[in-house]
């Protein structure tokens, strides 16, 4: 039996065509716009990462030799681009250096970073003569990779390239589809994400420290955050501090730019955030969110960083691989954490065939130059971190390495 | 390849403008719903095609011989040839790494050291429903309740027939072979009802996967649990379950409609049944009434004295369909218990007033002790164990034992969990009773439907698969 094949026929076929990629369409519309009127899109995910990424051809483009910082926000806190090229100038070694610090990453996501980095240092024909990695050992846990499992997609499609996908959908359709639809028609936000992202309130509350507040401190804190809010916009009017700005290279303001007064309140301000209340807290937030004291590794984070290592050792004359200071007063490995990060680390050597630098346990960096846990401060800490690189660094091997 | 994900749609499109507008004629039709069903199940695996196709091969020329055998024991050979297939190859793949285990369990718990070593299958997604699909054939052949159908790649397409090869609704050959051998054109109207349940159906599968979460921390942590924060998981497995596999069963009658092919309805307000025996009249109801034509009458149904024992038996193997795991077989004797002490009660004088009182009280109470005991089976399905099982239990019955005290947000978590199951209940409700009424009315219908749309792909883009997929 043939069927009849009449216009009224195709007419319906065409309508239910229509329909679906109409509605689909609208559908869609009707997310983005949601999205870009909640604020929930790729920058308020990535901001900081896009701008570095945007500003990857001006950083190309510059005339002096170059060396970059890349890591977690603790290089971002802990690196003053700006006061390091002073030091090294001082030395008689001019370079332009950049933070690529960012928060919130795991090797991961900066894999898929690094590669776009390289791939414009490799267009530009440009080398890098230092790049500094950190190797930031909480954030390849096990937990911490779970904690941001619905973001990876939202993470890869945002910062991977059609390149990078097209194989992935001959060996996964499903997930191949997927990647080009959130970053395409979904404007870089996976649903997942923006789920977790407005269901986080509802997410079983971590453990919280016992030890009691100190009310003084707390309001004190609140009314010299006020108040240096208000002296960093008087001192930088066109900035925005959580923008990945260019003139300070990625990095934050620097202690000379500030006048003494802001100064010692920003010192005032840091004692009141180094309670035990705030620092018991944020230590056990770390270990909620990364296995920070155990350090149970994931394999493929790991992995993923020695990949990071590989793709700068691509594009630059000497590479540092580091671990960042860690305030030792809270943070305290367990033997078997050791022993874990001790084989991680002779991973990563013996695949790159660098030697770590392994800066945890710097004396010359206290428990007061932190403004928690893991972070140092940026007028204390973080100046004699920068400091500390430029001694160990410059003379004799950046010499030679600039030369 | 999942329904509610972008590759499917794109599939989805391209089927449907080689469907609509270059293969004009039944046959190549015919051709192209097979190679796209082939396609859909490859993207899963395309080494379990040849089995697909295999099962329907076999089947389709046992059902021949068995309509051109005479009368006697050649039909019953054939039929039984058939049946073993099936079953063979259900139990190779999907049962015998359980059988293994059961008998080193139990040779090690008779002091035994076995070394047997299991065969470690991949399980072929979909193939309870195609194998139990394929079965009904040659049996309603061999019982002379249809003909058999010429034309292998008919039967093959109805078999593999995408919208409901992987999770059904089972359905039966009577009901879909006749459906491919007129090929029907969708009608407008159809089409209609059919978005409508595409878009009911992904938006309870998008609260299916949301549920997953309260329903992990109940069942899946390693330390003790408070007794609301059990409460929540079994009452968010309840609506995970049934957003998950209904609201598939409605995405593929919906895309079924839009190709102009009937499947009947899977599920029919599971949750507000009055009686164990209720649940099954509206639950999975392509499953409860095939067991029943194709396992409870054989076995004698209400005949001969062995009522209970027949219900019990069909709810014990309906139970073992849905998994290789003594956890399925506990759920299906519970069930099986269930409805037999529904009957039994039912026939004792004593309960008469009960059981046709319908007083609102009275249903309230029956909906409410009904749905306590489908909560209760829902441990038993879900748990990791029967020990895991066991224990869950303990805990929701543990009223003020040393249990842990709820998370901050706990009671605002059980209140969201109970709302998307009552929202899942009532929005298939109203497309039972106004679905077709709200589809003549452009104006709300189509602006509906988009913002349902929006809302899923907002919330709900899956990575989780369809629970059922794994039966």
């Amino acid at each position: 039996m043939n069927l009849s094949t009449s216009s009224s026929e195709r007419a319906l076929f065409a309508r239910i065509v229509l329909v679906i990629l109409l509605g689909m369409g609208a559908a869609l519309g009707l997310v983005r716009l949601f999205h870009t009127g909640t604020g929930i899109t790729a920058d308020a995910f990535l901001g900081r990462v896009l701008q570095a990424k945007a500003a990857l051809p001006r950083i190309t483009a510059e005339p002096q030799e170059l060396v970059m910082f890349f890591g977690s926000s603790r290089v971002e806190a802990g690196f003053s681009p700006r006061q390091f090229d002073r030091e090294m100038a001082a030395r008689g070694l001019p370079v332009k250096s950049f933070n690529f610090g960012f928060g919130g990453l795991n090797p991961l996501f900066q894999d898929t970073l690094s590669r776009r980095i390289r791939e414009q240092f490799e267009r530009d024909e440009r080398r890098l003569k230092i790049a500094l990695i950190e190797f930031n050992p909480f954030q390849a846990t096990v937990t911490r990779r779970n904690r941001a499992r619905e973001a990876e997609e939202t993470m890869q499609a945002i910062l991977g390239t059609p390149q990078e996908f097209f194989p992935v959908l001959i060996r996964d359709p499903e997930r191949g589809v997927r990647l080009f639809n959130i970053r395409y028609l979904r404007g870089g936000i996976s649903a997942e994400a923006f789920t977790s992202f407005v269901a986080a309130g509802l997410a079983p509350p971590r453990p919280r420290t016992g030890i009691p507040e100190d009310e003084a401190a707390k309001a004190r804190r609140r009314e010299l955050n006020r108040i240096l809010d208000q002296r960093f916009q008087e001192d930088y009017p066109d900035y925005r501090a959580k923008q990945w700005h260019y003139g300070w290279q990625g990095g934050g303001t620097i202690a000379e730019e500030r006048s003494a007064e802001t100064l010692a309140l920003f010192d005032e301000f840091y004692a009141t955030l180094r309670t035990e209340h705030k620092l018991d807290d944020d230590r056990l937030h770390r270990i909620n969110t990364a296995d920070i004291i155990e350090l149970n590794f994931d394999p493929e984070l790991v992995e993923a960083f020695i990949r990071i290592v590989k793709n700068f050792q691509a594009i630059s004359d000497r590479v540092e691989v580091l671990m960042l200071p860690k305030n030792s007063r809270w943070i305290q490995n367990t033997p078997e954490a050791t022993e874990r990060l001790a084989a991680a680390v002779a991973r990563i050597e013996e695949e790159t065939g660098l030697r770590l630098r392994n800066d945890r346990e710097l004396p010359a960096i206290t428990p007061e130059m932190f403004v928690d846990t893991t972070h140092l401060a940026r007028y204390t800490g973080g100046v004699a971190y920068t400091r500390h690189l430029v001694e160990e660094l410059a003379p004799p091997e950046m010499e030679a390495a600039i030369d | 390849m999942i329904f509610n994900t972008p590759l499917f749609f794109a599939f989805f499109i391209v089927f449907l403008l080689f469907y609509g507008f270059v293969f004009l004629q039944r046959r190549p039709r015919v051709y192209l719903i097979l190679v796209a069903s082939l396609v859909f199940y490859g993207a899963w695996n395309y080494a379990f095609i040849p089995l697909l196709v295999g099962s329907a091969v076999v089947d389709y020329f046992l059902a021949q011989g068995i309509a051109a055998a005479p009368a006697g024991r050649r039909r019953k050979i054939l039929l039984g040839i058939s049946i073993a297939v099936n079953l063979g190859i259900l139990a190779v793949f999907k049962y015998a790494d359980f059988a293994i285990g059961s008998v080193a369990d139990l040779l090690r718990l008779l002091g035994y050291e076995p070394s047997l070593s299991s065969l470690e299958l991949i399980l072929p997604v979909g193939i309870s429903f195609y194998t139990f699909q394929s079965m009904s054939y040659t049996i309603d052949v061999y019982r002379g309740d249809m003909q058999p159908r010429r034309g292998l790649v008919e039967f093959t397409a109805a078999l593999a027939f995408f919208p409901q090869l992987v999770a059904g609704p089972i359905l039966r050959a009577r009901q879909i072979l006749p459906q491919f051998h007129r090929l029907p054109l969708p009608t407008w109207t159809n089409a209609k009802y059919g978005f409508l349940l595409i878009t009911v159906g992904l938006m309870k599968k998008t609260v299916a996967d949301l549920l997953a979460g309260p329903v992990a921390t109940a069942f899946d942590s390693s330390g003790p649990v408070s007794l609301m924060e059990s409460w929540t998981g079994v009452l968010a497995f309840a609506g995970q379950i049934y957003g998950d596999f209904s609201g598939y069963s409605d995405m593929a009658i919906g895309l079924a409609l839009l190709l102009g092919f009937q499947i009947p309805l899977n599920f029919r307000l599971p949750y507000f049944a009055l009686s164990p025996v209720d649940f099954w009249r509206r639950w999975h109801i392509s499953l409860s009434s095939w067991l029943r034509d194709y396992l409870y009458i054989p076995l004698g149904g209400n005949r001969g004295g062995n009522r209970y024992r027949n219900i019990f038996i069909t709810m014990l193997l309906g139970g073992l369909w849905h998994g290789a795991a003594w956890t399925f077989v506990a759920w299906g004797a519970f069930h099986g218990a269930l409805i037999g002490a529904t009957h039994k009660l039912s026939e004792l004088r004593l309960f008469a007033p009960f059981v046709q009182s319908r007083s609102l009280w009275m249903r309230l109470f029956k909906w409410a002790f009904t749905f306590y005991l489908i909560l209760i089976g829902w441990v038993l399905f879900r748990a990791a164990s029967l020990e895991g099982a066991w224990q869950m239990l303990v805990t929701l019955h543990s009223i003020g034992a040393a249990l842990p005290s709820p998370s901050q947000g706990a009671a605002l978590v059980f209140g969201l969990v109970a709302a998307a199951l009552l929202a899942m209940h009532l929005m298939d409700y109203g497309v039972l009773e106004y679905g077709e009424r709200l589809a003549q009315k452009p104006w709300g219908f189509w602006p509906a439907l988009v913002t349902v749309q929006a809302l899923c792909l907002m919330i709900g883009e899956p990575s989780s698969e369809f629970i059922y997929f794994q039966f």
